[in-house]
């Protein structure tokens, strides 16, 4: 038996709405999902996540390419054909049913029996933490206990996959937290495969197994999130994932007495030994010229030699201080994990070790190497 | 205290039909301080702020700007600025309009009026964007443009309200380390709502705790963070979210300690009078170290699932007796240990509550010791 | 795929024009019988052949009605103007205080404000020959029976509930804080009514104005009762082409496409503010 359960081969959605350009709202997008893994789609606002998940639920034609569900061509079937589970952004609870007549109203076809019935519900309710507001109706409870009660809908069927559309975006901050361990043990447990869409990075690395980021249509990156939060493919993913967000600076490279140096904007240079670039990436970027540095925030440690910066914000969030910094005509951010006590106007010293340094290609944002060693395999462009 | 403050509110309260909305609601805010008022949604954030603003009345108390009595006076002539976290921009007019209306109002001459927008355009990116309608610009832009149409008129009270709330996490970051060089210089009194704790610890000279319609309590970041009032407060900031463990405390030779599962946790500032008292004890997961099990003074856990957050990992882990705890560190530091583990608890960051009154029991080294 | 979507169009377009001369029929048929005779509309069986005259808009326009049997004079393009004026006149006074009514219903709770603003709709509710018979005493005692200013008051009885309603949903939708930013940027509260609130409520403004209009100018009970020969809109005009020698329905004919055009137009006008109320959308950013 093969491990993968979906697979989308070349998707693309194109919408013409009337007496307007036609949108690509989606690319070629191909994506492998095994069973039993929880896969997250993640990317901002418009791109294009919502319309993958809308074309696997059947909710939207597929413009172009297959979409495939446990080895048999889904693309073509009506949604309820298609054994798929969902949950909605909107909710989308039946407004004269009670919440848990609204979570058991798939287990109603199923014939099941009364006392299996009770259980299952239980188990849901506990989970999501409703037990209390069950004989409840959708208008009388708050967006987050509609958005749980949509939740537990869809986790109580029993389906091939379950598609979860911003599953948590409406919950209690202090709730989240505990939901998010809670529903992926529940999902691991009943050996359920899911996908997710979210533009939260913090829910897609707390429960997905493989991220797939999204920008523009195209799939950017598909990867577990270590691997992309340490080798992002390109410079949007860099950016894109990691809080606070990647440093970037643009630098032009030069082989000047034995070292590699990096200049930046406003005369500053980054040397390092010609040795700590392998040889074939250290031509590469030679030839190149123009490259864009990405350092973590939490990769810029302050008080090492090195080059200076000026503090413009000095921010403690109680078991973090953000300092952020002018640096060569950018801003720059750094943050540890215990208190700095510099103030706003200090100048301070900083290094970029060669461990921690992300070199993309400026021309395309294709990442070339992750702290000195090369990308060998071309990533998606 | 009028001559102090720039904003002085006194005994505000407001019910929408049997809801009391703002229960004699009492602050100062100095002039050119930023005050965030944070808590929960529903705690009674925004109405308090339009009743600042005049927009919305309030049943009984005062509303003074600097030093005047405004409560009976129209919003269009109490002087402030307000952003809202809709934007609320003008969906017909451009993003110069938008900006330029508070200046149209004070019949500003056209010349003058257009060198203002730009200035304060340039100042927060948008000046190559002012001939957008509102509709076509992006979340950050229209964001940008509110705030823009805040600052305008130069007002010397500035209400913020989750101005950050709808615009993606790169921006906000942004926006947070931006913002308070940005209101320095205008040296305008703020008043900055927010429910993201992060935000409120980041960018207030203090912090008022809202909930259900009353000022729980008012302090510097570090001092909410490290002596809430009461579990609420400590709930609200930190995430993950505090430890809670019911305790009674006992004597144990010359000092005062608790049991947390079988081992003994030392409470070195308490006072006698706790003895016996059920309480909570409360501990940061960023105050927890995690050792090996069998170090002294460590509580022996079982370490159940280890998730990542942002750039810290969060352990949950299990104690011999059942309860959980949650500890964390920066993702940097290798655990040393899994499985079987301890925990070992940082004395400084140990808090105690009543358990009946949920309120902290101070303890004495929290007066003396220094702020961070 | 492009094959199949240019198909789908052509399939589109045809179930369209199937339904649009389904319900477009009548009026079709009746621009067809303003151009015969008498003779060619009341042949059996009826044919779409026929040679068009313009016979019987000469005759309207003339004010002349000729049939075998004897002469009429008609009053049509006078009724027209009646029309005109009443159905102009009632929806303007109703938009002056209807609107501003229906901003204060929106935005102001007062004590008994629903019950007023239900009061004004429950106006709908009674049947107009009820109301008319009282009402036409009362007219002559004040001397305003068969006057332009009365007629156009007993039309608020159409006009004024429909605007109140249609447009204070649309005032209700505008976000509170837009307009709470514009009177916290310093202006007053009626500057905040022309400048936010109306503009934003044009297209429900321009709905409702058109839907008072129709109305209006449909309304043949009020007329029929309280305006004299001379004060007579076209619904009530028309009857005068019920003769004692038949009814000429060539001229009927014509005479509804004639009183047809005026609103057509005008909904076609206001089409324009319809629409874009529609793409204005997104009011809450």
């Amino acid at each position: 038996m093969s491990a993968s359960i979906l697979e989308l081969q070349d998707v693309n959605k194109v919408y013409r709405p009337m007496r307007r350009e036609p949108v690509h709202a989606v690319r070629d997008f191909s994506l492998t999902v095994n069973r039993g893994e929880i896969v997250a789609l993640l990317g901002s606002s418009g791109c294009g996540k919502t319309s993958v998940l809308r074309m696997i639920a059947g909710f939207e034609e597929v413009s172009a390419g297959a979409i495939r569900l446990g080895g048999r061509d889904i693309h073509g079937l009506a949604p309820a054909k298609r054994g798929v589970a969902m949950a909605f952004e909107g909710y989308s609870l039946y407004p004269p049913l009670t919440l848990k007549e609204n979570i058991a109203i798939a287990l109603k076809s199923q014939g099941i029996g009364r006392e299996q019935y009770e259980a299952k519900v239980r188990t849901i309710a506990q989970l999501l933490e409703i037990e209390d507001i069950l004989g409840r109706y959708p208008s009388s409870v708050s967006a987050g206990q509609q958005q749980r009660v949509s939740l537990g809908r869809a986790l109580i069927r029993e389906a091939a996959l379950h598609l979860l559309d911003e599953p948590m975006g409406q919950l209690e901050p202090q709730l989240r937290a505990v939901l998010r361990g809670r529903i992926k043990h529940f999902i691991k447990e009943q050996r359920l495969t899911a996908i997710l869409v979210t533009h939260d990075q913090t829910e897609a690395n707390a429960l997905a197994d493989r991220i797939a980021v999204m920008e523009e249509g195209r799939l950017q990156q598909f990867d577990t999130p270590e691997e992309i939060k340490a080798r992002p493919a390109n410079l949007f993913t860099g950016t894109f994932i990691g809080e606070p967000p990647m440093n970037t600076l643009n630098a032009t490279a030069r082989l000047e007495d034995n070292l590699l140096k990096f200049h930046l904007e406003e005369d500053v240079v980054l040397g390092y030994p010609e040795d700590a670039f392998a040889t074939g990436l250290r031509d590469r970027l030679l030839e190149l010229e123009q490259v864009t540095i990405g350092v973590r925030p939490h990769a810029v440690k302050l008080g090492e030699q090195g080059v200076s910066a000026k503090v413009y914000a000095n921010q403690w969030l109680g078991d973090q201080s953000h300092v952020a910094m002018h640096f060569a005509g950018s801003n720059l951010i750094s943050v540890s994990h215990e208190h700095v006590p510099v103030v706003t106007g200090a100048t301070v010293d900083i290094a970029f070790p060669v461990a921690e340094l992300h070199l993309f290609d400026s021309r395309n944002g294709t990442a070339l190497s992750h702290g000195g060693d090369p990308v060998e395999v071309p990533p998606v462009t | 205290m009028s001559v102090t403050a720039g904003l002085s509110v006194t005994s505000l309260s407001k019910s929408f039909k049997d809801l009391q909305v703002l229960d004699k609601v009492t602050f100062d805010v100095p002039k050119s301080e930023t005050l965030v008022l944070f808590g929960p949604s529903g705690a009674g954030k925004t109405v308090l702020l339009r009743c600042i603003a005049g927009a919305v009345d309030a049943d009984s108390g005062t509303v003074q700007i600097d030093g005047d009595d405004v409560t009976q006076v129209p919003p269009e002539s109490r002087g402030v600025g307000m952003a809202f976290q809709n934007f609320a921009l003008f969906p017909h007019m451009n993003a110069f309009e938008n900006i330029a209306s508070p200046l149209r109002a004070q019949r500003q001459p056209r010349l003058s009026l257009a060198e203002t927008v730009d200035s304060v355009a340039r100042l927060l990116k948008i000046d190559h964007v002012l001939d957008h309608a509102p509709r076509e610009l992006s979340n950050g832009q229209k964001q940008r443009t509110a705030l823009a149409r805040a600052l305008a008129a130069e007002p010397g009270l500035l209400l913020l309200d989750d101005p950050l709330r709808n615009v993606d996490a790169k921006l906000r970051f942004e926006m947070r380390l931006e913002l308070p060089r940005l209101l320095a210089d205008r040296q305008a009194t703020v008043v900055y709502v927010t429910q993201d704790y992060k935000e409120a610890m980041a960018l207030g000279d203090r912090i008022a705790v809202l909930d259900q319609g009353r000022i729980v309590q008012i302090g510097s970041a570090a001092a909410i963070y490290r002596r809430p009032a009461n579990i609420t407060i400590a709930k609200l900031f930190g995430d993950p979210v505090i430890n809670l463990l019911e305790v009674v405390p006992e004597r144990e030779k010359q000092a005062i300690s608790v049991q947390v599962s079988n081992q003994q946790i030392m409470l070195p500032h308490a006072a006698d009078d706790v003895i016996g008292r059920p309480c909570m004890l409360g501990i940061r997961p960023e105050d927890i170290a995690i050792t090996a099990p069998d170090v002294p003074a460590a509580v022996p856990v079982s370490i159940e699932a280890e998730t990542p957050l942002n750039e810290k990992i969060v352990s949950l882990a299990i104690t011999q007796r059942g309860r959980e705890l949650l500890a964390s560190r920066p993702a940097d530091v290798a655990s040393p240990s899994a499985g079987a583990a301890g925990f070992l608890f940082n004395g400084d960051g140990v808090m105690l509550f009543d358990r009946e009154s949920e309120r902290r029991i101070d303890m004495q080294s929290d007066s003396g010791k220094k702020t961070a | 795929m492009q094959h199949q979507s240019v198909l789908e169009n052509w399939l589109r377009g045809i179930a369209l024009a199937l339904i649009v001369l389904f319900f477009m029929f009548p009026i079709f048929w009746i621009l067809l019988m303003s151009l015969q005779t008498n003779e060619t509309i009341l042949r059996s069986p009826p044919s779409m052949v026929f040679s068009p005259t313009l016979s019987n808009y000469q005759a309207i326009f003339a004010g002349r009605l000729d049939s075998n049997a004897a002469s009429l004079d008609i009053r049509f393009l006078g009724n027209l103007w009646n029309s005109i004026i009443l159905s102009v006149g009632s929806v303007g006074v109703a938009l002056l205080f209807g609107v501003p009514a229906a901003y204060a219903f929106a935005r102001y709770k007062f004590r008994g404000s629903e019950d007023i603003a239900f009061t004004l709709l429950s106006f709908r509710f009674a049947p107009p020959l009820l109301v008319l018979l009282p009402l036409t005493s009362y007219f002559q005692t004040l001397g305003i029976a068969d006057t332009y200013f009365g007629l156009i008051w007993v039309y608020q009885l159409i006009c004024l509930p429909l605007i109140l309603w249609i447009v204070r949903g649309y005032f209700e939708d505008i976000p509170a804080d837009v307009e709470h930013a514009y009177r916290i940027a310093g202006h007053g509260w009626f500057a905040t009514f022309r400048n936010i609130a109306l503009p934003l409520a044009r297209p429900g403004i321009a709905a409702a104005g058109l839907l008072a209009f129709i109305f209006a100018w449909n309304n043949f009970i009020f007329a029929l009762v309280l305006a004299s020969a001379d004060k007579q809109p076209v619904t009530v005009g028309a009857l005068a082409f019920v003769t004692a020698s038949g009814i000429q329905y060539g001229q009927i004919a014509a005479a509804v496409v004639l009183s047809i055009a005026p609103t057509l137009a005008l909904a076609l006008y206001a089409q324009r503010y319809l629409v874009e109320g529609l793409s204005l959308g997104a009011v809450k950013g």
